[in-house]
């Protein structure tokens, strides 16, 4: 089913409410109007009829028929019955009189044969139980005609009232929509190599502000992202260039010449450490592929996050010694994670701390079991990292020392990537807090479901 | 003791066939998958490695005829690929290791070790010896030349694998995931660490070392001549 664009929308909701409107306003007219009509008949009907009651008093019964027809015949739209009170008729003005006529006193209104009357009963002689009934007629069929060309005005005032409400909305809605057209303009001229194209804010109704808003926000994540993906990939390129130019170069020199067995055997050792080096760049690197397609799914198993602690502490623990450095353990909780994932992400965070540590410094792990998480920290005495440089820590190849040393068998600068990326296949969050003498990593874990 | 390796790809499988030749091993090599089910299926190897992309039938199919012909000949699976599900299958059909390609020839060889060692009945020894270093299993207590040397619970594990594979070079990853139960690549320096100080109490005062590194490859227990 097609969607019915919003200005159409927009035009027929107010077509809508504008007939709504006129029909209301057309109705309470008419009424008012019917109302009016019936106060003035009631008003004519009560004069006559205090003619008529004098009239018939004052005069003696030859004269009654004779003065009826005068007292009637100045006005031609007026008919007059009196019946008798045993119900019989005794004198009709008119033969267009209606046989039947309403037997209430008062006024009220009949139809007969496309003549409409007003009819009004009330006693000849109001003072008398028995009187007889004296009935007048008003013809006010010309009321009528004149109400029902009301309605019909009605009508087509709330029909042409709507159309051109649908219209002139229409237009409005086209006009008032307008920052939203110039959105998907903006939108559709986005591509990779635009991404830094914003909306300007200041110039967006405060109505569609929020949207504009997240929109661009929506950009510069995008923005960022793309960012990061393109120096990821220069990245990769950047580090392997350097141990690749090392092996061609090295092993171009040594086979320029015949040299000794032993520098031969200097030369494959030497290509074999660049090469181990590159094989661990590429293996990290298909793990955060694996991770970057969701493909990186935790065999959770129940854990004492204590116990797996210790085992990696006891693997630290000549590190530790050796760098002078005290290496603690306090708090302990029960999780479900993967072992093998969950060891090779914190023993990442053991292994930068205990580098970035001084002498006589200390790195302390804690757990903390809370109601929905377990918060497991990693903290090191040191320099402490600056607020700016805290964001980036995760970033692949990010190495918080500057003057790195590309293809060096230290580290690639992916453990904190991968250790990021096992947190989050694990559904938890990482971060950094650092301030001068400290650095602390925490993870937050989500206990089961 | 024959291994046969499967392994299409013609660099690959002539490295392996030299590297494992050379480390005393009779080796024969078949680059498809049929061919090399057929030898698989004749029973005559203590071990078969398996490449698992391969022309013909994949390694997984032949896993499978070898396991369906009831041979429990030891299966070391090498893939490119690195999908947990893909592990998981080839364990499920019964292999007993697999090994992602890039790896070092140091890890094959040890593990290649490891899987025809488990087919023989090891004997219970109490005792592991090498020159005059001596490591008592039952009281375990380590001497060098009669002198007492304190050892940790974990220096104690390193230098009882060591012992047990002298002579063979073990790649650091491996020690990482026999000693300490650490199953994953590291980048980090611990080994090394840990290896220098079981030195510094084994080999230090002693002219004759017995520890010794074997350069981007790994470390070995063995008596050099001086």
């Amino acid at each position: 089913m097609r969607r019915m664009s919003l200005s159409s929308r927009l035009a027929l909701l107010f077509a809508a409410c504008t007939a709504v409107v006129s029909l209301f306003a057309g109705v309470l007219f008419n009424r008012a109007s019917e109302a009016h009509f019936i106060e003035l008949d009631q008003q004519q009907l009560d004069g006559k009829l205090i003619g008529l009651r004098r009239a018939l008093q004052d005069l003696q019964p030859g004269q009654r028929e004779a003065r009826l027809a005068d007292e009637l015949s100045r006005q031609a739209d007026l008919s007059l019955r009196i019946t008798g009170a045993d119900g019989q008729r005794w004198y009709d003005s008119s033969t267009q009189i209606p046989k039947d006529l309403p037997q209430q006193t008062g006024l009220s209104t009949i139809s007969n044969d496309g003549t409409d009357y007003r009819v009004l009963n009330a006693p000849l002689y109001p003072e008398k139980p028995d009187s007889p009934q004296l009935s007048l007629l008003l013809d006010i069929t010309h009321h009528q005609h004149f109400l029902q060309r009301m309605q019909h005005l009605i009508w087509l005032t709330v029909g042409l009232s709507a159309l051109a409400t649908a219209l002139l909305g229409a237009w409005a809605a086209r006009s008032g929509l307008r920052p939203l057209r110039r959105m998907s303009a903006v939108a559709r001229g986005i591509s990779a190599q635009s991404l830094n194209a914003r909306l300007p804010e200041e110039q967006i109704p405060p109505e569609l502000a929020e949207m504009a808003h997240s929109f661009n926000a929506m950009l510069a994540r995008l923005d960022d992202s793309f960012q990061r993906l393109s120096a990821f990939s220069a990245d990769i390129a950047h580090e392997l260039r350097t141990p690749l130019s090392n092996l061609l170069t090295h092993t171009q020199v040594t086979l320029t010449r015949p040299r000794p067995i032993e520098d031969y055997r200097e030369a494959l050792h030497s290509n074999l450490e660049e090469l181990q080096w590159m094989a661990q760049l590429v293996n990290d690197m298909l793990y955060l592929a694996k991770a970057d397609h969701g493909l990186l799914i935790p065999k959770r198993e129940p854990l004492e996050l204590a116990d797996e602690t210790d085992v990696l502490l006891e693997f630290f623990a000549p590190l530790a010694e050796d760098a002078g450095v005290k290496l603690t353990r306090e708090g302990h909780a029960r999780i479900e994670s993967d072992r093998s994932m969950l060891r090779r992400a914190l023993s990442n965070l053991l292994d930068n701390a205990l580098r970035f540590t001084p002498a006589e410094g200390y790195v302390s792990l804690r757990i903390v079991d809370q109601p929905s998480a377990v918060r497991i920290s990693v903290e090191n005495s040191g320099e402490g990292i600056s607020a700016e440089l805290l964001p980036r820590l995760f970033d692949r190849f990010y190495r918080a020392d500057p003057a790195r040393q590309e293809g060096s068998s230290e580290h690639a600068g992916l453990g904190l990537a991968i250790t990021q990326s096992i947190v989050r296949a694990h559904g938890g969050q990482i971060h950094c807090e650092s301030e001068a003498g400290w650095t602390r990593f925490v993870i937050e874990l989500p206990k089961g479901d | 003791m024959k291994l046969l390796i499967v392994e299409d790809q013609a660099k690959t499988g002539q490295y392996l066939r030299q590297g494992l030749t050379e480390a005393g091993f009779n080796t024969e090599l078949v680059a498809d998958g049929n061919s090399g089910q057929q030898l698989a299926l004749s029973g005559d190897y203590a071990l078969l490695i398996l490449d698992v992309m391969l022309p013909g039938r994949n390694g997984w199919q032949i896993l499978h005829a070898v396991r369906s012909a009831g041979l429990d000949t030891p299966v070391l699976f090498l893939t490119a690929k690195d999908a947990v599900e893909d592990r998981v299958h080839g364990l499920e059909l019964g292999a007993d290791d697999y090994l992602v390609k890039p790896f070092a020839f140091s890890e094959l060889l040890a593990r290649v070790r490891s899987l025809l060692r488990r087919g023989s009945a090891t004997t219970q020894e109490t005792s592991l010896q090498l020159a005059d270093l001596r490591l008592d299993l039952i009281r375990r207590r380590v001497e060098r030349s009669g002198q007492r040397i304190d050892l940790t619970a974990k220096e104690f594990a390193l230098l009882e694998m060591l012992l047990r594979r002298q002579g063979e070079v073990l790649p650091k990853s491996l020690i990482a995931s026999q000693v300490w139960d650490m199953n994953f690549d590291s980048d980090t320096n611990v080994i090394e660490v840990a290896i220098r100080r079981l030195r510094l109490k084994i080999d230090d005062e002693f002219p004759n070392k017995l520890i010794h590194t074997v350069r981007g490859m790994g470390y070995v227990l063995e008596e050099r001549g001086a």
